[in-house]
């Protein structure tokens, strides 16, 4: 292959000691992503999925193995790193939002943005999720869909290098879900970003360039598919 | 504006009243820091330059006669730098009122206004002549006497009139008052008369003589050699008392007026920030935890540690410069009540109100630490949250089982609702430990204003009820036959009299000293009580001395220790006494001896010089201008004039228990705030299952109550230590407070800090209106 891996992935384990039993979360994991890739994580709750994503965007750090992102070891990196990491390489999308109750939409982009070096313009990137008419509003006065908008255009604006989330859709739903998974897809495709969505529902799994199966803390497949189906087309 | 300040405002907006009530007693804390210290401060300085401008003598000699030629002998002390002899002496006033008494202590003044305690006025005084006098400044204002106006003094039992050419103040009087028994200034009752030489020579019957001397000495350092050379030069003279500066009534007064404003300036504010800090580190441990999704988004998003504490440490922060900012002026302007309250009692001409920056650096630098130090106590676990972590559903708070469950006696007898309430307030110890002690400090600090308030007025009542139960005590003008009785008991149409000597002596113990009287009284007095240490009384023995608790604490004495005393009268020597007893008493510091001991051992046979009267008649007017007389107190003057210094006591009293409230307040309020935003959900479950708000609400009453109570009893011993300082403070030669502690102390203590925190609880009644319980049940997420 001529293009080289933008994320590797190497025998990475993560084991939690709960008393008397090892859970093991992640069990010697290993794969690549391609940069401007759009991944699906797929698996049933508690296979490891978040504690893979969490390691991947420098939250957590594994009991063993390593991540290279760009040809850096974060695994390695101390707490200071590991913040800069954040700050300036990664963008999260979780499945509650999680926005800042008491700053409205436009502060909660600007919130992640201002701590950036290189970021996009907001009010843009706001336009571009669908929300330059709400963007005054708190959080309490938006839905869900328009939350985890506000939510996708917070991780965009920093203009990471990837942009991961974890469950998406998974408090929405059907016809909001897929809207975000679209404008997901639509960032993904124009503004050539790396996108590692999480997901239980094996049917968002069609819409990858690369979909991975989890179960269990192991990797059971790793699919290339090289003819997603667009999300609008997805049905569960 | 960054983002996370502007989240920070609005998280203050949403918590208003947690905010503000913290914000209050920062602004106590510091307006009484700022106010207090800045008036000490200003009063200090203004005494010091007026001392050394009206030249304040270092040493004021009282004695029995001294011819003008004499005090050459004074003048060629090494040292010494100016000696300045005067006559001064006491002597009733002619009234419009028959009734009223009124007292004025005539002073010779040199021409030129001499070189040691010099008068001051703003204006320009003519030279007092023959038949003119200059009046003290707050005698003249309270009798509303203006210059041109004549007033007319009994002296040696004839009237003699002066006219006022002018009104002035006296470095020496700064705070007027007759004598160490007197308790409060009286301007219309005592003042002093400033006349010529020659008058006060001529009148008083002591022509080319004092029996004053006032020195100055070239450096302070050297008063106590020169107080030591004037005994022996001056013993001939019939030296009756030497007393320093330190020692002078007015000086005295002030310094330990300024002491206790020192105390009061470093301690309650310290107190105060002490609960702001408890508060503090609740609201935001409390806070922190709410957060703790928000605080993994923040680490999520690239903030870092040090960035997300520094946004927590910032409400502390935002509250102790608000609060100090407010308390910085509202000091400023209190130090110019305080100085003016000051200026009611003591007559400082040179008084400015100054600010003086350091203090506020100081308050700035103290808030900042007190805010600093428990918002990283209340926002550190900001550290120990990691994103990943943040995000995963909360575990259900282990449910454990508390100590009190052991007890398992107590525990099944429990109702469910008490134990309920219980195991709601261990919920977290280390709140539950901070609450307690905050609220243990607020019921302290309320049984120290309620402790004053029995012991001063105990202090009077016990010392004039119980211990000293005449109605009179007369001075006679020089000793005479005790014989005199018999012409007295004439005089009086029944009643009781007893012969008292009280003479001044320098009692020492080693190089521990000081001045005070040693009172002679017959052995089977029927007027004085005395009770010692362990309240257990005592009568005069034979021989021997009794001396006052805070005598023998000043001298370090115990029973049976030998006190020398030194005798200031000529051809007596000086004395050895066994202290027989030592003895309580509250208001003046003295001695005593049964009289005809005293009479073998110090003084004369056979001599009295005052009398104890129990008598029911108006012996003021009668006894006034009796020759031989030269003062009767009235023990029933002295209660009235105590009465009115009451009212102004009661005052401060109520201010002190206020405060002792708002931080009562502040922590229940608080406390249950957190406590309602920490339960929502199951509050909102018990809405759901039925309960109604009244229901909730007293719920949270019971806890509230059930740890007021408990800080109260642990509140106890703080308050007894409080009471402890407070009484050493007030320990002087003066008066001593005695320690009157009794189960009402705490009971009226208790109540009140049980009534702020019924208030506080009520103040929080909207925060249970306002849990919307279909919100809380949606979703862990909101
Ligand atoms: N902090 C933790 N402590 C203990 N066990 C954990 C922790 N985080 C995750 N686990 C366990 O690891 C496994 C994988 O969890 P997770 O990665 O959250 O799964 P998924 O996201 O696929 O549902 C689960 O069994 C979970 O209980
Ligand atoms: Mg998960």
């Amino acid at each position: 292959m001529e293009k080289t891996p933008q994320i590797k992935v190497e025998n990475l384990s993560k084991f939690y000691q709960m008393g008397e039993v090892q859970v093991k979360a992640l069990d010697d994991v290993s794969f690549e992503i391609y940069e401007g890739e759009f991944v699906v994580i797929l698996g049933p709750s508690g296979s490891g999925k978040s504690t893979l994503l969490n390691i991947m965007g420098g939250m957590d750090l594994p009991t063993s193995g390593r991540v290279i992102i760009a040809d850096e070891e974060i695994t390695k990196y101390n707490d200071t790193k590991l913040t800069a990491y954040r700050r300036d390489k990664v963008g999260f999308v979780f499945q509650f939002y999680n926005l800042m109750a008491n700053l409205t939409a436009r502060e909660n982009v600007e919130l992640a943005a201002e701590i950036c070096k290189d970021t996009m313009d907001i009010d843009e990137v706001l336009e571009e999720v669908g929300l330059s008419e709400r963007k005054d509003h708190f959080p309490s006065q938006l839905s869900g869909g328009e939350q985890q908008r506000v939510a996708i255009a917070r991780a965009v604006a920093k203009n990471p290098l990837l942009i991961l989330c974890d469950e998406p859709t998974g408090a929405l739903d059907f016809t909001t879900g897929i809207l975000i998974l679209a404008l997901l897809r639509k960032i993904n495709k124009k503004m050539n970003k790396t996108v590692v969505v999480i997901t239980h529902n094996m049917a968002v799994g069609g819409m990858g360039d690369r979909i991975i199966k989890m179960r269990s803390g192991k990797i059971t497949e790793i699919k290339e598919n090289p003819d997603p189906i667009p999300p609008e087309r997805i049905e569960w | 504006m960054k983002k996370l300040n502007k989240r920070l405002l609005r998280m203050i907006k949403s918590s208003k009243g947690q905010f503000i009530s913290v914000v209050v007693i920062i602004m106590v804390a510091l307006s009484i820091f700022i106010s207090f210290s800045t008036t000490a401060v200003n009063m200090r300085n203004a005494i010091d330059y007026y001392y050394e401008e009206t030249k304040l003598s270092h040493i004021h000699v009282q004695l029995m006669r001294i011819p003008q030629g004499a005090l050459r002998q004074v003048e060629s002390i090494e040292g010494v730098t100016d000696v300045q002899g005067r006559v001064s002496f006491d002597v009733p006033l002619k009234t419009d009122d028959e009734e009223e008494k009124v007292r004025i202590r005539i002073i010779s003044l040199p021409e030129g206004g001499g070189k040691v305690n010099r008068l001051y006025s703003p204006q320009t005084i003519d030279e007092i002549t023959q038949g003119n006098a200059i009046l003290i400044k707050q005698f003249a204002e309270a009798r509303n006497i203006m210059p041109g106006d004549i007033i007319e003094p009994y002296i040696n039992g004839r009237e003699h009139s002066l006219k006022v050419i002018g009104v002035a103040s006296s470095s020496e009087f700064v705070y007027l008052m007759e004598n160490e028994q007197t308790m409060m200034p009286a301007p219309e009752k005592f003042g002093v008369v400033y006349v010529t030489e020659e008058f006060a020579q001529s009148t008083y019957g002591y022509k080319g003589s004092y029996n004053e001397i006032l020195i100055r000495v070239k450096d302070e350092s050297m008063i106590d050699d020169v107080a030591d050379e004037l005994d022996k030069r001056l013993d001939k003279y019939g030296v009756k008392r030497i007393i320093k500066r330190e020692d002078q009534l007015s000086p005295k007064i002030l310094s330990q007026e300024l002491m206790g404003l020192d105390m009061m300036a470093a301690a309650i504010p310290v107190l105060f920030l002490i609960v702001a800090g408890i508060i503090i580190s609740i609201v935001l441990s409390r806070m922190v935890s709410n957060d703790r999704m928000a605080i993994g988004v923040l680490k999520a998003l690239g903030y870092s540690n040090r960035e997300v504490l520094l946004h927590y440490l910032k409400y502390a922060l935002s509250i102790g410069v608000t609060g100090s900012l407010m308390g910085i002026v509202i000091g400023l302007l209190l130090a110019g009540v305080l100085s003016e309250i000051y200026a009611m009692f003591f007559e400082i001409p040179l008084l400015k109100v100054d600010i003086h920056y350091v203090y506020i650096i100081y308050s700035l630098f103290l808030t900042s630490l007190f805010c600093i130090a428990s918002g990283l106590m209340g926002a550190r676990h900001v550290l120990g949250i990691t994103p990943a972590e943040s995000m995963r559903p909360e575990p259900p708070k282990s449910g454990k089982h508390i100590f009190i469950e052991k007890i398992g006696f107590f525990w099944r007898r429990l109702s469910f609702s008490w134990k309920m309430v219980i195991r709601n307030i261990l919920r977290s110890k280390r709140r539950f430990i901070f609450l307690v002690m905050g609220l243990a400090m607020a019921f302290a600090i309320n049984t120290v204003p309620v402790y004053m308030w029995d012991s001063a007025t105990g202090m009077f009542y016990i010392q004039f009820g119980q211990f000293q139960k005449m109605d009179y005590i007369i001075g006679l003008a020089k000793p005479m036959n005790e014989d005199v009785i018999y012409d007295m008991k004439g005089l009086l149409k029944g009643g009781k009299l007893e012969p008292r000597i009280e003479y001044p002596f320098e009692i020492s113990n080693g190089w521990r000293k000081l001045n005070a009287s040693i009172i002679g009284i017959p052995r089977d007095t029927k007027f004085y009580e005395f009770r010692n240490e362990h309240d257990k009384e005592v009568t005069l023995p034979e021989k021997g001395i009794f001396i006052t608790e805070y005598m023998a604490k000043a001298l370090n004495i115990k029973k049976g220790d030998r006190v020398k005393v030194k005798n200031f009268i000529p051809g007596k020597d000086d004395m050895y006494f066994e202290v027989r007893e030592i003895i309580k008493q509250y208001l003046g510091a003295n001695a005593y001896m049964d009289i005809d001991y005293m009479r073998e051992t110090l003084t004369e046979k056979n001599m009295i010089n005052g009398l104890s009267v129990a008598s029911k008649e108006d012996l003021k007017t009668k006894l006034e201008d009796a020759r031989n007389i030269s003062s009767v107190s009235s023990i029933d003057d002295m209660t009235k004039t105590f009465e009115e210094y009451i009212d102004v006591m009661l005052l401060s009293i109520n201010i002190m228990m206020l405060f002792g409230g708002v931080l009562g307040f502040a922590l229940i309020y608080n406390s249950t705030i957190i406590s309602i935003a920490e339960r929502r959900m199951e509050l909102a479950a018990l809405r759901v299952m039925g309960f109604d708000k009244k229901e909730i609400f007293w719920m949270l009453a019971k806890e509230n109550s059930v740890i007021t109570v408990i800080a109260i009893f642990l509140g106890i011993p703080v308050g007894i230590g409080m009471i402890q300082g407070m009484a050493d403070t007030f320990n002087t030669e003066l008066y001593s407070l005695p320690m009157i502690i009794t189960p009402k102390t705490f009971l009226i203590a208790g109540l009140s800090t049980l009534l702020f925190a019924a208030i506080a609880q009520l103040a929080a009644l909207k925060k249970i209106h306002n849990i919307n319980f279909i919100d809380a049940l949606k979703s862990r997420i909101s």
